[in-house]
């Protein structure tokens, strides 16, 4: 690539890019964060720097919006859908990348198809019958609304990572004389944690993030999980702004503190995986 | 793949002397049937988990959607009612000039502008030395990792009208009247707004994984195509679409079936939970006839239409799949 000559154009226009890019994907971000830490937050209008930095909205939205439950209620919800799908997955993924079998075609078509279907579609079903078997407000409940959501996509993401590790280590082991759960412990699952990884992220991701089911399973306030808490600071005439920035914070960056941690093996990963195939 | 390995173990063990030919037969006869049963094993628990929680409620949805049903003390009451919603929903104004225009146009914007966006954004950082790259890189994880209900209301907020940043900096260059205009009223700004919102917060699983992709092509082909006089357009065109199409093909796919079902993001917005039939897509219609107007009937037939609808995409995306041969799937 060293042998590249940079044109004058690309000498302005790459700068220019990166920083238009910058800008849209973080503004919202440093919006969100800056009204949180604003004491007048639905005064600020298009000043670009708080007037003053405080943490009044955090203390608010915890100690008047017992938000504290509801974060709590989420990661709950979160980890066991990530222990819970994780697992379903790589096993199925295996079995789809690995096995030739009578109707393997036909299996990933329907995960394809399924992955499809409208939460709306869902809802209403899910919703009576939760109801006649007194589910609702169940967390348990929800997660497992949420591991049902979450597998399609993990199974298509796994399955990829599944392929791209060489045959040839496989049948190394097995020639060492190892057996196939011998060869799935050793070889395979350490040579896909990077994958796993992966998946677990937007498992984790989904089940958080998830507002239809949350919102219309959840009645009792005590059983809200994050994305939802949020609604309760929205008036009937006027918004609390600052709240709900605040809250809103909350909820968003101890996802995107996941994502940057665990970026690099996310990142390798992906390359690895992509340059092995 | 597993099958060959199963063929290869007699091979291995040929020169074993004939009179434990017997075993080996048995051996391999569970070989095969190890072989035979493992992938259905493995499936099992997630084909269940799938059937209970996605398959069977969508039978449900499609029953439900040929019944009046009611709430009555203790549980449903279902009363069969034929094709009548569907008939009734046909035939209705809302859907036609209203619903489905919204649902499409939408869709193909937010589809469009993920796809472009997020390939100018993969070409872009293919193109950084690793610093760099790793600084935009996380800025894109940063907008992915943004929760669609969080997301969706900083963009009201910064729309937001009167107090807003965009309404205050538009009204003090004179665009607007900061105290008359409100964007979330009409649908042309309301879906621009939301087009926003939904291209933000997708992008950026495309251009991760165009990124990827364009990783993998070799620079040889590049070189190639540099000695033989293509310029950058022409060398993108030419040898990365075709080298990573499989890779767009199925970041297209999932795009298109997620835009054609965004809910969160118009349903959270102002008049997006049904005080503004102007805007309402298919989804949220489904859900506010059967949430808010306890007419779950009617819900869950455009629950049923925008099923279809999915599967039609789905199946038209299947084949562009299967054209490229099966082992790609």
């Amino acid at each position: 690539m060293s042998v590249r000559r940079a044109t004058p154009a690309a000498r302005i226009g790459l700068p220019v890019a990166v920083a238009a890019l910058l800008l849209f994907t973080l503004f919202p971000v440093y919006w969100m964060i800056s009204t949180a830490l604003d004491p007048k937050a639905v005064t600020r209008g298009s000043d670009v720097l708080p007037s003053g930095i405080s943490f009044e909205h955090f203390t608010y939205v915890f100690e008047k919006g017992n938000f504290g439950t509801y974060l709590l209620n989420s990661a709950l919800v979160g980890f066991g859908t990530i222990l819970a799908a994780g697992v379903l997955s790589l096993f199925a993924a295996i079995a789809v990348a690995r096995f030739k079998f009578r109707f393997r075609t036909s299996v990933l078509i329907m995960v394809l198809i399924v992955q499809m279907v409208p939460l709306e579609a869902l809802v209403i079903p899910l919703f009576i019958q939760m109801r006649d078997y007194d589910m609702l407000n169940s967390l348990l409940g929800l997660t497992i609304v949420y591991v049902a959501l979450s597998l399609p996509f993990a199974i298509w993401t796994l399955r990829g990572f599944v392929q791209t590790v060489p045959k040839e280590v496989e049948e190394a082991a097995y020639i060492d004389g190892a057996s196939w759960f011998r060869m799935f412990r050793s070889v395979l699952l350490p040579l896909v944690a990077p994958g796993l990884v992966a998946t677990s992220i937007f498992a984790f991701i989904t089940a958080w993030n998830e507002f239809v089911f949350a919102y219309t399973f959840m009645k009792g306030s005590d059983k809200y999980t994050a994305a939802v808490g949020i609604y309760q600071f929205f008036g009937e005439n006027s918004t609390a702004w600052g709240p709900v920035m605040a809250s809103s914070t909350l909820v968003t960056v101890p996802v995107m503190i996941f994502f940057v941690i665990v970026h690099r093996k996310l990142g390798s990963g992906l390359a690895a995986g992509a340059v092995k195939g | 793949m597993k099958d060959t390995l199963v063929e290869d173990g007699p091979k291995v063990t040929e020169v074993r002397p004939p009179a434990t030919r017997p075993e080996h037969e048995a051996a391999l006869r569970k070989k095969k049937l190890v072989g035979l049963t493992r992938p259905w094993l493995l499936l099992a628990p997630s084909l269940l988990v799938l059937a209970g929680l996605l398959l069977w409620p969508l039978i449900q949805v499609g029953k439900l959607s040929l019944q009046d049903y009611a709430v009555k003390f203790g549980g449903g009451v279902g009363t069969y009612t034929g094709f009548d919603h569907y008939t009734d929903l046909l035939g209705s104004e809302l859907l036609w000039k209203t619903v489905l225009p919204n649902t499409a146009f939408f869709a193909i914007a937010c589809v469009g502008l993920t796809v472009a966006l997020g390939t100018l954004v993969a070409l872009l950082l293919n193109r950084l030395g690793p610093t760099w790259r790793l600084i935009c890189s996380i800025a894109i994880l940063a907008a992915w990792a943004m929760p669609a209900v969080t997301g969706t209301y900083v963009w009201i907020w910064l729309f937001q009208p009167q107090d807003g940043m965009v309404s205050q900096i538009a009204g003090s260059i004179g665009l607007i009247d900061p105290e008359t205009t409100n964007w979330f009223t009409e649908r042309g700004p309301f879906y621009a707004i939301a087009t926003l919102n939904v291209v933000h917060h997708g992008f950026p699983f495309v251009a991760i994984t165009v990124l990827a992709g364009l990783m993998t092509i070799p620079k040889e082909l590049y070189e190639a195509g540099e000695l033989d006089g293509a310029n950058a357009w022409q060398r993108f065109w030419k040898i990365t679409v075709p080298t990573i199409l499989p890779v767009f093909l199925v970041v297209t796919i999932l795009s298109t079936i997620w835009d054609f079902k965004v809910f969160t993001q118009i349903y959270l917005m102002p008049g997006g939970d049904g005080a503004n039939e102007e805007v309402y897509n298919l989804g949220v219609f489904s859900y506010i006839q059967a949430f808010a107007k306890n007419d779950y009937g009617t819900g869950a037939a455009a629950a049923v239409l925008l099923t279809l609808l999915l599967l039609a995409i789905t199946i038209v995306y299947i084949r562009t799949l299967f054209r490229q041969g099966e082992e790609d799937l």
